[in-house]
């Protein structure tokens, strides 16, 4: 490689390299002015394109969901199923939620990514001041590895109050069907569905995923659903949601039952 | 496989992840300076420090945006991203500025016909000013979470943070004399624009009561670390972070400045006739 630069090339007519020496200093301003303005004028533009793009989602007036941030559904009555909860006493869902605001979330304690961020930012949102506090039940979609003590283990690191359902396989299945959300199944490696029960001793019975419907259901005071929240919901979101449905959906309001506690929030 | 550092929905793992595009932009960066010094006019006593110094900030500069620190901060961590980007902007920027000789930067700007807008750019008003803008524009939740989650604006976002750092230290400690204003104004506008003014957008992260990027709120949780507490932290990296680095160079800056002046030779007044 030469330097022909310096050495073989005849200087250009305006020189450009750093010695002061420009023929046009008038000109070179202009030029100099003009590519500041369309390097600014190209940054705001970047910058408008990608707010513009990113801003469609508040177009109230087009959404489907009337501005919730769940998926709008007609609304299903509350579920009834009895399964066990973490202290190993029956757990009669639609008796112990009667009239109030419910998060019911199917999943498991070995999920690699939407059950524990679903429940992180739930309870997130949860912390937030001025957010009704619903009552929060979690039903293991894994009985076999989700033992009752494990399932409260996991339960605590969101919260101490959020209630642990467990069960045989069919009770479970049960469950899901009462709540109309797609049964569970285990998965192999390649996420094909396989029996639901691993096989007891196994290597690989530890080793397994489950797939589940990765939705939250809120059940109202009117005790119906009208609202389901897939991931991707932020804290945000919930923190705005969580009151209209207690303004919208309150005891008595169109529901089969009512009752519960004044307000609707659980404990 | 993907060839740059983007936001994944894949649980995060040790397993390391090839980014090919990471190792080629890397080994073009290495192999144009260590060919450049191949038309190096004549030896230098400073030549072997500026090639240290410039490797320094290249290692810096690939440590940075490679596996694990880049896959971190590309989309599961907001402290992986900040640190990625105090590290880009206060340590491997400076190092490659250190390693550029004189001779080296006027050859390049000269072929590029880029010297009166470099030297336009880096005026410290205009490239305090570039490089906060850059740091407002590329930490917005708006553009986190509409770039980092494809390769291409991932890219983009990381080049901003390094050409805005480039432009920052230049009028420190770059290599041509006639960008470089008098100690004491180097210092007031590195601790300007480097240390006040990030303390701003750092405050919002700090202090904001909800997680404001989307990707990193719905990433998978990196060892249960909370989307809230990893966003608190990564404001108080922006906002001090980069101090360890920053005031070493503030002090030495007027250190310097004030040995100057200890050998400058007082000015005596004339005698009056």
């Amino acid at each position: 490689m030469s330097d022909s630069s310096t050495t073989t090339s005849p200087p250009p007519p305006v020189p450009d390299d750093g010695a002061g020496r420009a023929t046009d200093a008038d000109t070179a301003r202009i030029r100099l002015t003009a590519l500041l303005v369309g390097v600014t004028a190209a940054l705001v533009l970047a910058i408008g394109a990608v707010a513009v793009l990113a801003g469609g989602d508040d177009d109230v007036a087009a959404d489907p969901n009337d501005g919730w941030h769940g998926t709008l559904q007609g609304p299903t009555p509350r579920p009834e199923f009895t399964l066990t909860d973490t202290d190993g006493q029956p757990y009669d869902f639609a008796a112990e939620t009667e009239g109030q605001l419910t998060l019911l979330f199917f999943g498991y304690t070995h999920c690699p990514d939407v059950c524990p961020g679903h429940l992180s930012i739930l309870t997130g949102a949860l912390e937030m001041p001025g957010v009704p506090q619903p009552k929060v039940v979690f039903v293991t979609t894994d009985p076999a590895r989700d033992t009752p003590e494990r399932l409260r283990e996991w339960l605590g690191n969101f919260d101490d109050d959020y209630v642990g359902l467990t069960g045989t396989v069919e009770e479970v299945a049960a469950a899901e069907q009462a709540a109309f959300v797609a049964g569970s199944v285990r998965l192999d490696e390649d996420g094909n569905a396989v029996a639901s029960e691993p096989v007891a001793g196994a290597a690989s019975a530890q080793d397994y995923e489950v797939g589940h419907a990765a939705v939250i259901l809120a059940y109202t005071p009117d005790d119906q659903s009208h609202l389901v929240y897939p991931f991707g919901v932020r804290r945000q979101d919930w923190a705005a949601d969580l009151p209209r449905m207690l303004e919208e959906f309150p005891a008595g309001s169109g529901g089969a039952a009512s009752g519960g506690s004044d307000d609707g929030a659980g404990s | 496989m993907t060839w740059w550092c983007a936001a994944s929905t894949d649980p995060w793992s040790w397993t390391p992840r090839a980014y090919p595009g990471i190792w080629l932009f890397m080994g073009l960066l290495l192999a144009g300076y260590l060919l450049a010094w191949r038309l190096a006019p004549a030896p230098d006593s400073e030549d072997r420090r500026k090639r240290w110094a410039f490797l320094s900030g290249w290692a810096l500069l690939w440590l940075s945006t490679d596996w694990p620190l880049g896959t971190l901060g590309a989309g599961y961590l907001a402290t992986a991203h900040m640190t990625q980007y105090v590290l880009y902007t206060t340590a491997a920027a400076p190092l490659l500025v250190l390693g550029l000789p004189e001779w080296m930067l006027r050859r390049a700007l000269s072929r590029l016909r880029a010297y009166r807008l470099v030297s336009l750019l880096a005026r410290p008003l205009v490239a305090g000013l570039v490089f906060n803008a850059v740091l407002v524009v590329t930490h917005a939740p708006i553009t986190v979470d509409n770039l980092r989650t494809n390769q291409f604006g991932s890219f983009g976002l990381d080049l901003a943070w390094l050409v805005s750092g480039l432009l920052l230290w230049l009028p420190v400690c770059g290599p041509l004399d006639e960008l470089k204003p008098s100690l004491p104004v180097r210092g007031v506008y590195l601790f300007l624009a480097a240390g006040l003014v990030p303390m701003i957008p750092g405050g919002f992260l700090t202090f904001s009561e909800t997680p404001l990027y989307a990707i990193y709120e719905l990433a998978p949780r990196v060892s249960g670390f909370d989307a809230l507490d990893d966003q608190q932290a990564a404001g108080a990296i922006m906002k001090i972070g980069n101090l360890p680095l920053l005031w070493p160079v503030l002090a030495g800056l007027f250190i310097r400045w004030a040995n100057q002046e200890r050998s400058t030779p007082p000015k005596v007044a004339a005698p009056s006739a």
